[in-house]
């Protein structure tokens, strides 16, 4: 049980100069658990919904059709070349704006902060693996490609079958390295209100003056989980290695 | 056959070099056009606003470039320290770096804004120390981590016989590292050095959320005091649109120096 040791711990603290009181407070510690939590939660599912984007905006890219191309690179750009932040307001305070006149009244809106914050950082970062995925798709050998064409393979079959699996392989550690600074981007969630760990601290630390014991708990908490995604990252990377392909 | 040679050259053709600012900019002129049918007056509303939206978009660029030039002095003393061979020297080093690129930018910001006093005392004399100047800091941290990066891997890409040849030539390895090693690594550290302040100009927006009245708190406050579904539109899609003529040409011109000077 965690009332065993906590007292302890912010005694400990204490002694050192830290104010740890706020764990003892049974609300604000669930209140803070909550938003590690949140983070975690909003970190998987936009690093989730962010490689699907990816992986169709990369499909547009490389397609050869202007008309598909075009838009894809418009908005890899766009993506690419505005804040985030700025991503995140346009989204929260204009287009939900607008959806909610569509559907007749914030009431009725069935989209959150939390629901944009997941849209515009897959967005976001789909168009960062989409370039890494790109450049993936022009690395598979020409020579393998047109092996595909003789052997009848459709143009979507190539690219489910053949080019895809290797993009995704060449493309890994840039994939990781977005995977990374997403997680870290989810702290713009407290940007609107969102209760990821950022936006908890907040809360709380308005309430006190433990401003810096808060900051190294929320510094622990994104070193964690950027360390845990590099390592899976890796530990991915190990699992798809193919012999005579990549590095 | 012909035909499939055609179809193989076309689908591992690089993608289309458009200029995709032309289109944006098209865009936007025509969803401004009829932004400005639909409601006549915002255009007016907008001119009203315009002196204020400039000087937080001044102070966007003013952080941004003191950020990167605090950021570069900074990381590149600590890269030159990551590569010291005293272990004690290069381990502080690499966990300053480590611990600044791992943290949120924003997060940065706000040990910076809420850990520094708001005050400082120089002798009898009390000096402001501003939000926007802490903001400034939250951004350098994290900037002169990755300039810290940027440079090691720039001086490690330099053969190391070159530092062999002038060690034999009686230079000393800072002398080395001045005259011989850094003006090859100039070369190489621009593209990465350009793209990394794209990056911070985009993160200055995260002062907002200290209060600084920089380009979007500006445009918040606007489309809160004007209150109006047109006018807000207009006033977020003229930062979204600020933002990426500063930074679309930045990225170009990056991506161009990285062409230019690849496999020298």
């Amino acid at each position: 049980m965690p009332e065993s040791w906590l007292p302890a711990f912010v005694a400990a603290a204490k002694s050192v100069g830290l104010n740890y009181g706020f764990l003892l407070n049974a609300f604000e510690r669930a209140a803070w658990l909550n938003g590690v939590a949140v983070s975690v939660e909003l970190s998987l599912l936009s690093i989730a919904s962010s490689l699907a984007v990816g992986m169709a905006v990369a499909a547009a890219l490389t397609s050869g059709r202007p008309w598909l191309a075009r838009p894809a690179r418009a908005f890899v750009e766009l993506m690419r070349n505005t804040p985030t932040l700025v991503q995140i307001f346009c989204a929260f305070f204009v287009l939900n704006m607008l959806v909610s006149q569509v559907v007749g009244g914030p009431r009725n809106n069935p989209l959150t902060a939390y629901a944009w914050v997941v849209i515009v950082l897959s967005l976001h970062y789909g168009a960062y693996h989409a370039e890494a995925l790109r450049a993936g798709i022009e690395a598979v050998p020409k020579a393998m490609r047109e092996s595909a064409v003789s052997l009848g393979f459709s143009r979507r079959e190539r690219l489910l079958h053949i080019e895809l699996p290797l993009a995704v392989r060449f493309a890994w550690p840039s994939l990781t390295n977005n995977m990374v600074d997403l997680v870290k981007a989810t702290s713009l969630g407290s940007a609107v209100a969102v209760g990821e760990v950022t936006y908890a601290s907040l809360m709380i630390w308005v309430n006190g003056d433990n401003v810096l014991e808060l900051m190294i708990f929320v510094f622990l908490v994104y070193a964690v989980l950027t360390l845990f995604v590099a390592w899976m990252g890796a530990w991915v990377e190990n699992r798809l290695r193919m012999p005579g392909y990549g590095q | 056959m012909a035909s499939e040679d055609a179809l193989i050259l076309r689908t591992s053709r690089v993608v289309p070099r458009i200029s995709p600012v032309v289109w944006w900019i098209a865009i936007v002129a025509l969803a401004w056009l009829g932004l400005a049918h639909f409601h006549g007056n915002t255009v007016a509303t907008l001119r009203v606003w315009l002196p204020l939206l400039a000087s937080g978009l001044w102070m966007n660029i003013l952080i941004s470039v003191l950020a990167i030039g605090i950021g570069t002095v900074l990381g590149i003393i600590v890269g030159a320290l990551e590569l010291s061979r005293m272990r004690w020297v290069s381990a502080p080093a690499r966990g300053y770096v480590q611990a600044f690129r791992n943290a949120p930018m924003l997060v940065l910001i706000f040990f910076a804004t809420y850990v520094f006093p708001f005050e400082i005392q120089v002798g009898s004399l009390y000096l402001p120390f501003p939000d926007w100047i802490k903001a400034t800091i939250g951004l350098a941290l994290p900037a002169s981590a990755h300039i810290a990066e940027i440079f090691r891997g720039a001086i490690l890409s330099i053969a190391s016989a070159q530092w062999e040849a002038s060690a034999s030539l009686g230079f000393s390895r800072a002398r080395t590292l001045r005259w011989v090693i850094l003006p090859q690594c100039v070369k190489r550290v621009l593209p990465p050095w350009m793209n990394l302040y794209a990056m911070i100009t985009m993160s200055t927006t995260l002062a907002s959320l200290v209060g600084v009245t920089e380009l979007l708190e500006v445009a918040r406050i606007a489309s809160n005091t004007v209150n109006r579904t047109d006018f807000t539109i207009f006033v977020y899609l003229a930062v979204l649109t600020l933002f990426f003529l500063y930074c679309y040409p930045i990225t170009r011109f990056t991506a161009h120096l990285e062409q230019k000077y690849a496999f020298h």
